[in-house]
């Protein structure tokens, strides 16, 4: 087993999960190859593949809407900024991902 | 090498993304039939705790174990992932329960998931053919 190989995968089975719900993978090669190789470790470490970029809290529930790809769980906050909160995934019309600003739900007056 | 294939099983008996077990040669094999219409052949057993793989799922050419959700690539065999670990909820076990559990979990730390052996295959007349 090898980092890349697991990259690979991640990436096949992540890919079903979000092109139907309207994502794909950024077009920044080297963010998502970045983004996965954080992800293999972490499922190394806990066995499930984590967001990278969001704190765990160690509470099941919440842990759970932040294994990736975590897009169902915030719909809402994620269409509003047409990506994911790391930038792994955007929508797909989308080709220039650096035009993406990441701000959070409040900032976005969605809470 | 000088390979001899050996007839394994039909292919219209196994329906694209699906598996079935065979004996050849006195090995027991998983003959693996992927979306695409390719057929492969891997042996039988898990790397991970010696599972009976076609009873896990194959998603185009990764195959998951249902033991403990081990993964594998057929095409090479190669190992993509360990065991994933179980969720028993929230509510308190029974202390038996729970000391197996303990013991069990201490016994399968150790283990590592090995990558599983896969042979050449060929289809002729209907016939998926492996070399073992």
């Amino acid at each position: 087993m090898t980092v890349e190989s697991r990259k690979q995968a991640l990436r096949f089975f992540f890919g079903k999960v979000v092109e139907p719900l309207g994502f794909k993978f950024s077009p920044d090669e080297e963010l998502v190859v970045f983004l996965l190789e954080q992800e293999v470790a972490l499922e190394a470490k806990h066995g499930i593949p984590f967001c990278p970029c969001q704190p765990l809290r160690h509470d099941r529930v919440r842990d759970m809407h932040i294994v990736c790809p975590c897009i169902p769980f915030h719909r809402q906050h994620f269409d509003a900024m047409k990506r994911c909160w790391c930038g792994l995934y955007v929508h797909q019309d989308v080709t220039d991902p650096d035009s993406l600003p990441q701000l959070s739900k409040k900032e976005m007056g969605l809470e | 090498m000088n390979e001899t294939f050996t007839r394994a099983i039909r292919t219209e008996e196994i329906a694209p993304g699906g598996m079935k077990v065979v004996l050849a040669s006195g090995r027991e094999l998983v003959i693996c039939h992927c979306d695409d219409g390719r057929f492969y052949a891997i042996a039988r057993r898990c790397g991970h705790m010696n599972a009976p793989l076609e009873m896990g799922t194959l998603d185009g050419v990764i195959l998951t174990c249902a033991m403990h959700c081990a993964q594998f690539d057929i095409t090479t065999g190669e190992a993509l992932s360990g065991s994933v670990p179980a969720y028993l909820g929230d509510e308190t076990l029974p202390p038996r329960t729970a000391a197996y559990l303990t013991n069990v979990g201490m016994l399968m730390q150790p283990i590592h998931t090995e990558s599983i052996a896969t042979y050449p295959v060929k289809v002729e007349s209907g016939w998926v053919l492996v070399a073992v």
